[in-house]
């Protein structure tokens, strides 16, 4: 179950499974990673143009979608947090709808599990 | 008690859990979700916390903040610190060093390698903490041993000077009063003359040195030591060579590169000298006279001025040292008697409080 989420979402199950060591363990992270306010805390900063408090919610995020193993979704929130720190705040608000799609599909996919 | 609690600081849940069960059953795991709390839980637990994990990135105070107040408070010897980072990247880990981080582990954290770099830093940091704690017993007892040694030495100092006065029926305690004259003059001395560059512990050898400047009157015979009426010329030849005596007996013990041996040799030698080269056994002239025979000289006189002997009456304080300024007994060399008059204070408290003594 927890390895077919892993699946749909182009994430890195083997990797996950050696870090927190069993499916259960890996449903508690999930759960926090529902409850994580990063994701919103980038979403608010895009919107408010504040390209510092987005850089730094990015890099929050871009720390705990790696430790989770979500490789696609970190992909693209790294990319974001490059061009963040670099200040290339138009750069990153054409990369956001695609961090946005991504994240989604994460949330939809863990809500099926928990 | 040994020291078993981590202290998690990072504002992700995510990251502290991830921490968390890597050190679940071994460490008792302590939380902070921002700088603040992470000050707040160190000032209270500082004592248990054998080691921290930093976020650098968290709201209220950040981790730079935290480790400032580590190293404010004298934090950062006992607890080590792990920053948590996102990236390697050489400006962000060349900084976590300089401020004194131990080590940088990143995201995504690798639980085994996470272990064992804590254990190492733990361990390095306990053997660390042990050695030191070790270099301070260690650092006491050589200081306590020192001491004793100190105290037996002035005892062995006393009584070895004591049996001159003791055979000369003088009173016991010249030698006492010349050492602390000779300890007045020669603090004035250090603060007068800083060019010399004169320690405390070389004048505490010089004034034990002082001790001994009459111990070659142990080679005076009885019939001139002890005679109560003027001494013949010969007699007093006989009797000035007490400081050559005292050399001798200092030469069987010969320490050429000790200080203390010098000091004492100079003492014994060189403290009937004269500034103007009329002095004995060697008719020294002005500063080629040890400035520690200078002293002791002047200590020794002015001792002999204000106290009661067998045939004579003491001076006035006041006289004394208008006597030793107007060149009355003995000549000394102008920069010694500025010394003296600059001492002038210490040395009559120092001697009214002698004559009290001597009353009761």
């Amino acid at each position: 179950m927890i390895k077919q989420l892993y699946q749909n979402i182009e994430g890195d199950y083997e990797t996950a499974i050696s870090r927190m060591q069993n499916d259960e363990r890996i449903q508690k992270y999930l759960k926090f990673f529902l409850a994580d306010e990063s994701y919103m805390q980038l979403k608010n900063a895009i919107e408010m143009n504040d390209c510092d408090s987005a850089f730094r919610a990015a890099h929050t995020l871009k720390g705990v979608c790696q430790n989770m193993a979500f490789s696609s979704l970190s992909k693209v929130v790294e990319e974001i947090t490059e061009e963040l720190r670099a200040k290339n705040f138009e750069k990153a608000v054409e990369i956001f709808p695609e961090v946005v799609e991504k994240y989604e599909i994460v949330v939809n996919e863990i809500k099926k599990v928990i | 008690m040994k020291r078993n609690t981590l202290l998690i600081a990072d504002d992700v849940l995510i990251n502290r859990e991830l921490l968390k069960d890597i050190f679940e059953g071994k460490f008792n795991i302590l939380e902070a979700s921002n700088g603040e709390e992470a000050i707040q839980i160190l000032d209270e637990k500082k004592d248990e916390i054998v080691l921290l994990f930093l976020d650098l990135i968290m709201p209220k105070k950040d981790g730079l903040e935290v480790m400032k107040h580590m190293v404010l408070n004298g934090m950062m010897d006992t607890i080590p610190v792990i920053m948590i980072t996102g990236e390697a990247t050489v400006e962000s880990d060349v900084k976590a060093y300089e401020l004194g981080a131990s080590d940088i582990i990143y995201k995504p954290f690798e639980p085994a390698v996470v272990t064992r770099r804590t254990q190492n830093i733990i361990e390095l940091f306990e053997h660390r903490i042990s050695i030191e704690n070790e270099l301070e017993i260690r650092t006491q007892e050589l200081y306590e041993s020192k001491k004793k040694l100190e105290q037996s030495n002035d005892f062995l100092i006393n009584a070895l000077s004591s049996v001159v006065e003791f055979r000369s029926l003088e009173s016991g305690e010249h030698i006492q009063r010349v050492k602390k004259f000779t300890k007045i003059i020669l603090r004035h001395w250090k603060v007068l003359h800083t060019e010399d560059q004169l320690t405390d512990e070389q004048i505490e050898l010089m004034v034990n040195a002082s001790a001994l400047h009459d111990i070659g009157k142990i080679a005076i015979p009885d019939s001139i030591l002890l005679k109560p009426g003027k001494l013949t010329e010969e007699e007093y030849a006989e009797m000035k060579k007490h400081t050559i005596y005292g050399c001798k007996m200092l030469e069987n013990f010969k320490q050429e590169e000790n200080e203390f041996y010098r000091y004492c040799y100079n003492i014994c030698r060189y403290h009937h000298e004269r500034y103007d080269g009329r002095g004995y056994p060697d008719g020294l002239k002005g500063d080629a006279i040890p400035i520690c025979a200078q002293v002791v000289s002047v200590a020794d006189v002015y001792d002999a001025l204000v106290s009661k002997r067998v045939y004579k009456n003491s001076f006035t304080i006041e006289d004394a040292i208008r006597m030793i300024h107007d060149g009355e007994c003995g000549i000394f060399s102008p920069k010694l008697l500025e010394c003296f008059d600059d001492a002038k204070e210490d040395l009559i408290e120092a001697t009214e409080k002698e004559q009290q003594t001597m009353k009761e």
